[in-house]
């Protein structure tokens, strides 16, 4: 197919896009143009360091303070009462200290609450590089969640997976390009988490269900064999080429044609990577698939370490209930266990098949949260509220710097004083790891070329090695 | 003209290309960078005239730097070097010309005139050692840097403010001038900004619209620009295509079997008068307003839901879908469907028509949970401005919120003064009684459901809460102390009352969690059968909370709103007052405009939004009435005469066709602004009837790669709507019934049974209306959630009602293969139309034709005949030997969550009552073998370029 009958194709008939939209798209970065198709893999416009991501996204804004950012004189100051306003504090409010101890582990001597068994080992600890330093905008999950996956908290913009999936396009034509997998819920905010906004649909992320049908109806009912599908197919391949005899000249057709058989051929690659049979006993127990607790998200883990290792170029990955606004012990203590042994099994394992280097594994969640609480019910609740100002997360792999931790927020852990920056400064140091520069990922929508970082961004350099 | 050496250095000779001095100096030879343009070595005809011709030289250059250098010094560089006066970075003053020379910390020079490669401020801007301004984004672009260069090269000169005052002033009384025209608007923060030029043609849609016209049909201006293009057209499309090209177009349904033998019929008889009453029986067909209002609702983000964090059902918004589809059907005035949705309660407060049509300023996902509420406040007026904008001016306005706007003449003043016109609006829901022609069928089964799951929410609930509150009684009267309710005891010390969930374990912790959220859900979807309106009222800023949004009794009525610019779009920098008011680059005045300035409009709080829409009404409104046009005529042929129907700015496409634009606006508005007529001119046109087949394709791709001169028919494929309903129709399964609650079609059982978070807990599981004949009405009128999208809808590019779509997406994704080929939905409608052939003619061959005819309009060919003869017969064989599985519905649902409270996995179930008494499609499993193979035949037809394609 040619260049002009390619783009009748990826923008359709009726395009969304005007003629001299396409025209600046040609002569831009013209990341959607690739002659083999919107999802061939395209070259980096600078050599990457990361060439995949595995985004470990823990919905409900885990706390820093009890997890990599540990706050002593928090304990000091435990239940008695704060001043502090900011937010949408209202009414009394009280200290609380983390009800975990911290110690520093591995040889970089990274912090880490005691509840992490499994990441502290120095195998995993000593590929850490914590951040202390980003700041989120918006106090509430959608927002928040959508301000970290989108670069808006308006719900419009396309996923940074969608723009990873346009900027490099996916190594495996039989596989969707950009995977999700969720907890047992859908985040708050749904699939706008990982929508592709204005790009075209071939950049929207794929739900993976580790149960049942792994892409939605990806296969027919039973009674319908594969045999019985692909004489389907073979009938229905003739009726279009019939039909195309009348319809020469229009090609989205064939390329209509075309995403059927992709269609087939992904319903037996798909479920290779959902099948972990091929995986040993060993590596199954090292996620944790041997025990209810770690076992959903060890199996999701496994899953991104596959995915990875056949070409996908995002796999995200949603664990649910972090959001401790009371309970803090107990909340954080079982979630941690939830991911704890699969996430260090994760690292280990794409180390141990030399893919770490090439891959960047984000831990995140949307926001921090607050050093105090509010009396919840009249009770002393020990637990935290949301915090945008300060937060932790960490990434491994990839081109970041081994062992190290950057930034910092004050001594309660209120916000974020050193290496200071938002979220779209993340987004741009992301993609620039992988090859890409935020202000040359450029879309024309909305009457401008829009980016990732809304309007520019800086590379977080102190992350990367 | 200069002319170039080849061998000159680039840099030197881009500097020169386009400064004002180029033609001074002749032949001139600049042998070196370095060399300072001073006095021209070519003969001086006399003295007299070279001291003009250097006093010229002089005038020019103070006007180079006065016009061009400045701006960009104070654009680029200011900020940074010189807006703070303590904090100048790297002691670098550009704010004086003896600062710039002098340079900054490094100690280097950083201008020296006629010196480029010395001056360390142009190898900052060109990004050669030093990179400056540091952004990617902000950096100089050629042009902007061939203009400090050549200022630089003529020895950098610095006229005194007097001067630039002078020179200022004569600039600005020229209207137009090779620079570009100036716009007058209401004023941007800058003079700078004020008086930029504009290109013309970016500026277009500004204009008034034209007088006088050099055709007088569609066809006339199409055929010129064509003619000129020296590119042939297709010949007029085969009937057969027509009646299916227009049928799909006005009413979004394929033709009928009766409807295609009908037109076939008369067109033999005479094919334009079957074609004109064609095009008129569908203009009157009440699917015309459905397919229509689809369009319309697309723009305005119609969803039934708020979005955000609790996605609260917004009770009745169907009513504004069903105004959309009357408005259309009723072939409403242009005037009056602007002034009833942006202004209907204020236009007509007793009219319900009205009130329903003010759901467009609550069309726009919103929600106030854990948001400060200025920013709330903020954040909806936002919308809602942009909305407007975008949705009847094609102007998007969210560019100008933090600044004056980067391309298009609007200053952020008229931002906030469109913000001001709305600043008394308060989001509301109000009760305004149902109309006669609203249809409120259903009210009583639904409420029933409604009811018992209310009930059942509502009992799971106290009986968490008696379990909870017999063991405080247990702890009071074990500690001696007497009993307390739960509020009641919140005061108290915490050694004075039981722990907070006394007597509940973790399990139930986070049940009465999610029941008490379900009790308040399924209260306010009981206000599905009350008579609300999504709508708005005039009055005070008051806390809101967007679980329930009512007028309150009683307010100040003194109070007035004031409006400021957000300096930077921040709520919290508070800028110059600003009036309210309507877009000032029209230069259109205001009907209702003040005595002080045309632009601005009352400020009495009741009949701000009015006097806004009058201004977006007028006939004499280029921008609204020629955005109206350009979206039907984009419906009509796939692109509009301007390809971004939501952005008529400089960034955005310039018309193709710009007197035919406005000449189809003329007729629109000599119409009395009515759509009817201009779809009949669009669609009565040669134009609209052409083949979508070139007989010389090469050529017309080499001349029009786009398509835009209109040589031939744009295929398209269906829209999501339209294929779920086309395949409706086919299998006769298509319910016409109009309006009403919103319907809930079967989707796919996993998606509907998905736990899906909200805040606090996860939203009720999805259940489909009970019958066959409720679930299979239009598309329009399915529930649209905004956390939770119908997942065969979706995967044909249903847009996110998150935010406005102008045109759809037709991207071929594989999923949607999955979905045509595989879904449950897509089996029970092939059983369906299965069965219908199989009830109409007995022999495969003979239900094969009648196959074609109601998916295709036409007999199957010899071939097809044959090979679909013997797939049908293959696959009986198969099915003898394949036994369906019976479809099971659940009566309800266990979901599961991870609790904040404890981190771990915690379960509840759901009843789901519509499924006690369902009444589901027939199911493969009750259907014999052979209507099992016909409906694989069904299946492929549904599948087909040819149904899913309009030609």
């Amino acid at each position: 197919m040619d260049n002009s009958s390619r783009r009748d194709f990826l923008y359709g008939l009726g395009a969304s896009l005007g003629a001299v939209a396409l025209t600046d798209l040609l002569d831009q970065e013209v990341r959607a143009e690739s002659p083999a198709g919107p999802l061939a893999p395209k070259p980096p416009m600078h050599p990457a360091r990361a060439k995949a991501v595995i985004m470990l996204f823990m919905e409900g804004g885990p706390s820093h303070i009890d997890t990599f950012d540990p706050k002593p004189e928090l304990s000091r100051l435990n239940v008695t009462e704060s001043k502090r306003t900011s937010g949408l504090a209202t009414g009394k409010r009280f200290y609380v200290g983390s009800p975990f101890e911290s110690r520093k582990v591995g040889d970089a001597g990274i912090d880490m609450c005691d509840q992490f068994v499994h990441l502290a080992n120095k195998e995993v600890a000593d590929e850490l590089c914590v951040y202390r330093g980003c700041q989120a905008e918006s106090l509430n999950h959608p927002e928040a969640l959508l301000h970290m996956n989108t670069g808006s908290r308006l719900g419009e913009d396309p996923s940074v997976g969608s723009w990873v999936g346009y900027g490099l396009g996916s190594e495996n034509q039989n596989l969707p390009g950009y995977v999700v997998m969720t907890e047992l819920a859908l985040p708050q905010a749904g699939s706008t988490n990982w929508s592709n906004g204005f790009l075209p649909a071939y950049y929207q992320g794929t739900r993976l269900r580790s149960k049942g049908a792994p892409i939605l109806d990806l296969k027919p009912p039973s009674f319908r064999t594969r045999d019985h599908q692909r004489r389907a197919l073979d009938e229905l391949a003739k009726l279009n080429a019939a039909h195309l005899e009348h319809h020469q000249q229009h090609d989205v057709l064939a390329a209509r044609m075309e995403s059927y058989e992709l269609a087939y051929r992904m319903q037996t690659a798909v479920p290779d990577i959902v099948d972990l049979k091929t995986e040993t006993t060993q590596t199954m127990q090292m996620y944790g698939l041997d025990n209810p607790v770690t076992e959903p998200f060890g199996r999701q883990c496994l899953m991104a370490r596959k995915l990875v290792e056949k070409g996908v170029r995002f796999v995200q990955i949603f664990s649910g209930g972090w959001d401790s606004h009371d309970y803090l012990k107990r909340g954080h203590s079982s979630r941690i266990a939830s991911v704890d042994k699969p996430i260090a099994a994760l690292v280990q394992d794409l180390k141990r098949c030399g893919l770490l280097e090439d891959t960047l594994v984000v831990w995140t969640g949307e926001f921090g949260r607050t050093p105090d609480n509010n009396y919840r019910g009249g009770v002393t609740s020990l637990g935290r509220g949301h915090n945008a100002d300060a937060m932790n997360m960490w990434m491994a792999g990839g081109g970041t710097k081994r062992g190290t931790i950057i930034g910092a927020t004050d001594e309660i852990g209120a916000e974020a004083v050193e290496c200071v920056h938002p979220i779209r400064d993340l987004h741009v140091t992301l993609l620039h790891l992988l090859g890409l520069s935020d202000s040359k990922l450029t879309y024309f929508h909305g009457g401008r070329y829009k980016q990732l970082s809304q309007f520019g961004g800086e590379v977080i350099h102190e992350l990367i090695a | 003209m200069l002319e170039m050496k080849s061998n000159w250095p680039s840099k030197v000779r881009a500097a020169w290309i386009g400064s004002l001095c180029v033609c001074f100096f002749g032949e001139m030879r600049i042998q070196a960078q370095t060399q300072i343009p001073s006095q021209p070595k070519t003969q001086v005809m006399d003295k007299e005239n070279g001291l003009k011709q250097k006093s010229d030289f002089t005038a020019m250059q103070e006007q180079h730097f006065t016009l061009k250098v400045l701006p960009l010094l104070k654009s680029k560089c200011l900020g940074c070097h010189g807006a703070a006066e303590d904090d100048i970075k790297g002691e670098f003053d550009v704010r004086t010309r003896a600062g710039l020379l002098s340079g900054g910390e490094s100690g280097e020079r950083g201008v020296i005139p006629g010196d480029l490669d010395g001056s360390t401020l142009i190898q900052a801007v060109r990004w050669d050692g030093l990179e400056m301004p540091p952004k990617e984004n902000d950096r100089l672009t050629a042009e902007q840097l061939s203009v400090v260069e050549s200022w630089v090269a003529a020895g950098a000169p610095w006229p005194d403010s007097k001067r630039q005052q002078q020179i200022l002033a004569a600039e600005r009384r020229v209207a137009e001038n090779d620079e570009g025209v100036l716009v007058k608007t209401s004023g941007g923060l800058s003079d700078t900004w004020t008086y930029r030029r504009y290109e013309k043609r970016d500026v277009w849609a500004f204009q008034p619209l034209r007088e006088t016209f050099q055709f007088d049909s569609v066809d006339g201006f199409v055929n010129a620009r064509l003619s000129d293009a020296k590119l042939s057209t297709a010949p007029q499309a085969a009937p057969h295509d027509l009646v299916r090209r227009v049928t799909l177009d006005l009413t979004g349904l394929p033709p009928t079997v009766e409807q295609v033998n009908r037109f076939m019929k008369e067109w033999k008889v005479d094919s334009e008068i079957a074609w004109s009453d064609l095009v008129d029986r569908l203009l009157v067909s009440p699917q015309y307003g459905e397919r229509w209002a689809q369009h319309w609702l697309d723009v305005v983000r119609y969803a039934d839901t708020a979005g955000f964090s609790n996605d609260y059902e917004r009770s009745n918004a169907w009513r504004y879908r069903d105004y959309v589809i009357r408005s259309f059907n009723e072939d409403k005035p242009f005037e009056e469907f602007v002034l009833q949705q942006i202004a209907g309660d204020e236009f007509r407060p007793d009219d319900s028509e009205s009130m329903i049509a003010t759901s467009f300023l609550r069309m726009g996902p919103w929600g106030t949970a854990m948001i400060p509420q200025d920013e709330a406040r903020q954040l909806y007026r936002d919308d809602v401005v942009h909305s407007i904008g975008q949705s009847f001016l094609s102007i998007p306005m969210r560019c100008c919120k933090c600044h004056d706007h980067k391309f298009d003449p609007i200053p952020t003043r008229d931002y906030y003064r469109m913000y001001a016109a709305l600043a008394g609006s308060q989001p509301a829901e109000m009760s305004v009684a149902f109309l006669p022609e609203e249809n409120t069928a259903g009210f009583r089964d639904g409420q029933k459901l409604v009811d018992r799951l209310y009930a059942f929410a509502d009992g799971k609930r106290q009986a968490l809460v008696d379990k909870r509150e017999s063991a405080a009684k247990a702890w009071y009267k074990e500690h001696d102390l007497p009993y307390k309710g739960v509020n009641a005891r919140r005061k108290y010390p915490e050694d004075q009352k039981p722990p907070r969930h006394v007597g509940l374990s973790e399990m139930e912790k986070g049940r009465l969690k999610v029941r008490e959220q379900d009790v308040w859900i399924w209260e306010r979807r009981k206000e599905r059968y009350q008579p609300m309106v999504q709508t708005v009222f005039n009055g005070p800023d008051q806390n809101q909370n967007g679980r329930k949004l009512r007028k309150p009794a009683k307010w100040n009525t003194k109070w007035k709103p004031t409006t400021n610019i957000f300096t930077g779009g921040d709520h919290q920098a508070v800028g110059a007052p600003v009036s309210p008011g309507v877009l000032s680059a029209c230069g259109l005045p205001a009907q209702d405009a003040t005595d002080q300035d045309p632009f601005t409009i009352e400020e009495e709080i009741q009949g701000r939004r009015l006097a806004l829409a009058k201004w977006i009404a007028d006939k004499k409104n280029p921008l609204s009435t020629r955005s109206f046009v350009n979206r039907i005529w984009q419906h009509h042929f796939g692109t509009g005469i301007v390809g971004t129907a939501n952005n008529f700015g400089a960034k955005g496409d310039q018309p193709t066709h710009p007197e035919l634009l406005d000449w189809l606006t003329r007729q629109f508005l000599a119409n009395g602004g009515r759509s009817k007529p201009l779809h009949r001119l669009i669609v009565m046109s040669q134009t609209y009837r052409r083949s979508s087949t070139h007989p010389d394709p090469q050529l017309a791709r080499t001349i029009d790669p786009t398509g835009q001169l209109l040589a031939s028919f744009r295929p398209r494929r269906l829209t999501a709507e339209e294929l779920r309903d086309a395949i409706l129709l086919v299998t006769g399964e298509l319910n016409p019934e109009m309006g009403g609650v919103p319907i809930m079609p079967e989707i796919n059982l996993e998606v509907a049974l998905e736990p899906r978070m909200i805040q606090f807990s996860i939203a009720p599981a999805y259940q489909p209306s009970r019958t066959p004949r409720e679930r299979n009405r239009r598309s329009i009128y399915a529930y649209r959630v905004r956390g939770q999208a119908d997942p065969f809808m979706e995967v044909m590019n249903l847009p996110n009602p998150n935010e406005s779509c102008e045109v759809r997406d037709v991207a071929a994704v594989s999923p949607q293969a999955f979905t045509l080929m595989n879904s449950d939905v897509m089996t029970d409608r092939s059983i369906a139309l299965a069965q219908r052939l199989q009830a109409q003619h007995s022999g495969t061959k003979l239900q094969i034709t009648n196959a074609f005819e109601l998916a295709y309009g036409r007999k199957p060919r010899t071939q097809e005949l044959k090979s679909l003869t013997d797939y049908v017969e293959d696959m009986v064989k198969y099915h003898r030997q394949h036994k369906p599985e019976v479809t099971v519905y659940p009566r309800s649902v266990t979901r599961s969550l991870v609790e904040e409270f404890t981190g771990e996995t915690f379960t509840f179930d759901e009843i789901l009552p519509v499924f006690e008494d369902y009444v589901p499609d027939t199911k493969s499993a009750s259907v014999s073998a052979e209507v099992r193979a016909l409906a694989d035949l069904a299946m492929l037809l549904f599948n087909s370029n040819e149904f899913v394609y309009v030609y």
